[in-house]
């Protein structure tokens, strides 16, 4: 068993409380490192790309990584590995801090989870010993509420992991939280909550060892000061709101439904406007030099802001009402659900209103109140809030009427705040994209952002770079570090490789790294082909193709043109 | 012509624009470093910080300080790392 690593994985029965520890090998574990990597591999060997999401028989997997534990900075992070209930294909959503750290002292690699409890239940995991408690104290409560309950009565050392009430009433896109930070995408909440299992509480004391702890150490300390310097700078300073005006400038706000690329009120949202409005905290994750949480106060409470959360429940519902769109994201993380999706939604049934699709004529764009309205019915399931709750392509197929053309997702998944039409590159990423449209899976924005291609004219030299990206998302997701360092590493795989050799004592080379990523995104590919995939779901809805952008006509992607560039993808994949 | 500072430039700058005499993206930089000491860290005569890209009037991304630049131009200042 090589350092970094417990050799093994905690296989839990939920229906009947049976737990086993399941072996890895050293192949796997060097083949797949940890993470999504590792997450995938075991998705497949546990036959669960051709389960039912939500059936008692769909794995569910929380999978940490050789480098959890160690003193790098930014590596408490965990995967969560799945089929999506969202979109049928391959899931894997992280999130960060103590539970990963927790998960793996329970002496595991990760931690599998099949069956369905008889009642709403808490999974108990105490130094890899399991049982099953009743949740009834927490039943219907918030992910930070039952956090806190579940330390009052299992103890302060413990890591929880929750889902919300959105979670249990199988909201499609519902997230498991903990300590704030939200695996947030595809709906692992809803396959958690199919499961009957409201929270996950960890603990653990068994550590692993380093190859190379001097080695490591000197390391760490590096990386730790350069996470301190410009290219980091973004985070600290402003978070990634600082995203808002720079996309308001460029045309790529998505704004209204994706009908247009610029916000009038982006201004109004922005966290420059914020901190004039509200007192701000900075705060980080277990483990992370950077310190990319920006925490406004609102009354009595606190919100975490992101980009995302301005865009999908600001300007892609047309709402310019800061005080609106930071309580939206405070309910958002009450319910235990994804704002990009939960925004796309939204946004999606305004645009339905408008067209005279949907009779809910409360819900406008550009009504805060609204967009509050809409998340509370999504939460309960209650009138409208019942078809929201399937997601916008779910929502789309119920209407009719042509709606799917102007549903923001691909393969069901919500597409992030950033124009397509406009960053081309990100185009292709979000088309070909494993999990659906995704921007932490393809960093491909970065490119369009450069002197490397032309944003608003994609061509088959663009592909490469779609490529580049996503290997590295996929490395980076397996190993796991955050991708706020990316421009921290001068060569990122062979000062990856130094690490890991440090970690796990392995002889590795920045060229097995990139075949290790490669492989990772095959084994993602392998999950969607076993559930169904085919190639006809890589491409965009039908409002983002030969319809320039209004505010930018030279913004325009033609069905064709991505057409080529998903066929080259493919060429250059080699499948 | 005219230079505009978004996201951490603007920070630093502590302004959102400002007009520049210059004829090339070189001396555009040379004129910011010495009259915004906030972006020492981020602008030289010599170029950009690689965390930081330049953008002339939201269309391409250039880098070489010969590039020229005409007065109704807008030359955007924004941090390379565009996502999160």
């Amino acid at each position: 068993m090589p350092y970094g690593y417990h050799g093994c994985y905690l296989r839990i029965d939920v229906s009947t409380g049976r737990a086993e520890r399941v072996p890895l090998s050293d192949d796997v574990l060097r083949q797949y490192l940890g993470g999504s990597g590792l997450g995938a591999c075991l998705l497949l060997h546990e036959q669960g790309a051709t389960e039912d999401p939500l059936s008692p028989h769909a794995p569910l997997i929380f999978a940490f990584s050789p480098l959890v534990g160690s003193p790098l900075t930014t590596s408490a992070k965990f995967a969560v590995v799945s089929r999506s209930p969202l979109t049928g294909r391959f899931n894997d959503s992280l999130a960060s801090s103590g539970f990963a750290v927790a998960g793996k002292q329970a002496g595991c690699d990760a931690i599998v989870i099949v069956g369905k409890a008889t009642a709403l239940s808490v999974l108990v995991i105490d130094d890899g010993e399991v049982r099953i408690e009743p949740a009834d104290d927490v039943a219907g409560e918030s992910c930070p509420v039952t956090e806190e309950k579940l330390r009052a009565r299992l103890g302060p050392s413990y890591r929880i992991a929750s889902i919300g009430p959105a979670g249990e009433r199988a909201v499609r896109y519902a997230t498991i939280s903990h300590d704030g930070r939200h695996a947030g995408r595809g709906g692992s909440g809803t396959v958690l909550g199919s499961k009957n299992i409201k929270a996950i509480a960890v603990r653990g004391t068994k550590r692993c060892e380093w190859a190379q702890p001097r080695e490591l150490t000197q390391l760490s300390r590096d990386l730790s000061k350069r996470s301190f310097g410009p290219a980091t700078a973004k985070y600290r300073e402003l978070g990634t709101a600082a995203n808002l005006l720079t996309f308001n400038r460029f045309g790529t706000l998505p704004t209204r439904n994706f009908q247009q690329g610029t916000f009038d009120e982006a201004a109004n949202l922005s966290p420059e406007q914020l901190r004039v409005e509200y007192s701000k905290t900075r705060a980080s994750c277990v483990a992370c030099t950077i310190g990319c949480e920006h925490i406004y106060s609102v009354g009595q409470s606190n919100v975490r802001i992101e980009y995302e959360n301005l865009f999908a429940l600001g300007s892609l519902c047309g709402v310019s009402d800061h005080a609106a769109v930071l309580r939206a994201s405070q309910r958002c993380d009450e319910l235990g659900i994804d704002t990009i999706s939960a925004g796309g939604t939204i946004a999606f049934a305004m645009e339905c209103v408008e067209r005279g699709l949907l009779d809910e004529p409360w819900l406008t764009f550009g009504s805060g109140d609204a967009v509050l309205r809409a998340l509370d019915l999504i939460g309960r399931r209650e009138g409208i809030g019942a078809l929201l709750a399937e997601g916008s392509r779910r929502a789309a197929e119920t209407i009719g009427q042509g709606s799917i053309a102007f549903a923001p997702q691909v393969k069901g998944l919500e597409i992030p705040g950033y124009e397509p039409r406009g960053l081309q590159t990100m185009a292709l990423g979000f088309a070909v994209g494993a999990r659906g449209a995704d921007h932490n899976r393809s960093g491909a924005y970065d490119v369009d952002f450069s002197d490397q291609v032309d944003r608003r004219n994609a061509t088959l030299d663009s592909v490469r770079f779609a490529i580049e990206t996503e290997d590295k998302a996929a490395l980076m997701d397996s190993l796991i570090l955050c991708k706020f360092l990316r421009r921290v590493f001068d060569d990122f795989y062979t000062e990856s490789a130094g690490m890991l050799c440090a970690v796990t004592g392995w002889e590795v080379t920045a060229g097995e790294l990139h075949e290790t990523a490669r492989r990772i995104v095959s084994a993602k590919r392998q999950v969607n082909l076993l559930a169904g995939w085919t190639q006809a779901e890589d491409t965009l809805p039908e409002r983002f193709l030969n319809t320039p952008l209004p505010n930018d006509p030279e913004a325009s992607l033609t069905r064709e043109r991505l057409d080529e560039l998903v066929g080259e993808y493919h060429r250059q994949r080699g499948w | 012509m005219y230079v505009e500072f978004l996201g951490i430039p603007r920070e630093r700058a502590g302004i959102t624009e400002m007009h520049v005499e210059a004829e090339t993206l070189g001396e555009v930089l040379g004129a910011l470093s010495s009259r915004l000491p906030g972006l020492s860290e981020l602008i030289t005569a010599d170029g950009l910080h690689p965390s930081i890209v330049a953008n002339l009037n939201g269309d391409e991304f250039v880098t070489a300080l010969d590039t020229p630049l005409a007065e109704h131009d807008r030359l955007l200042i924004l941090s390379a790392d565009a996502g999160g």
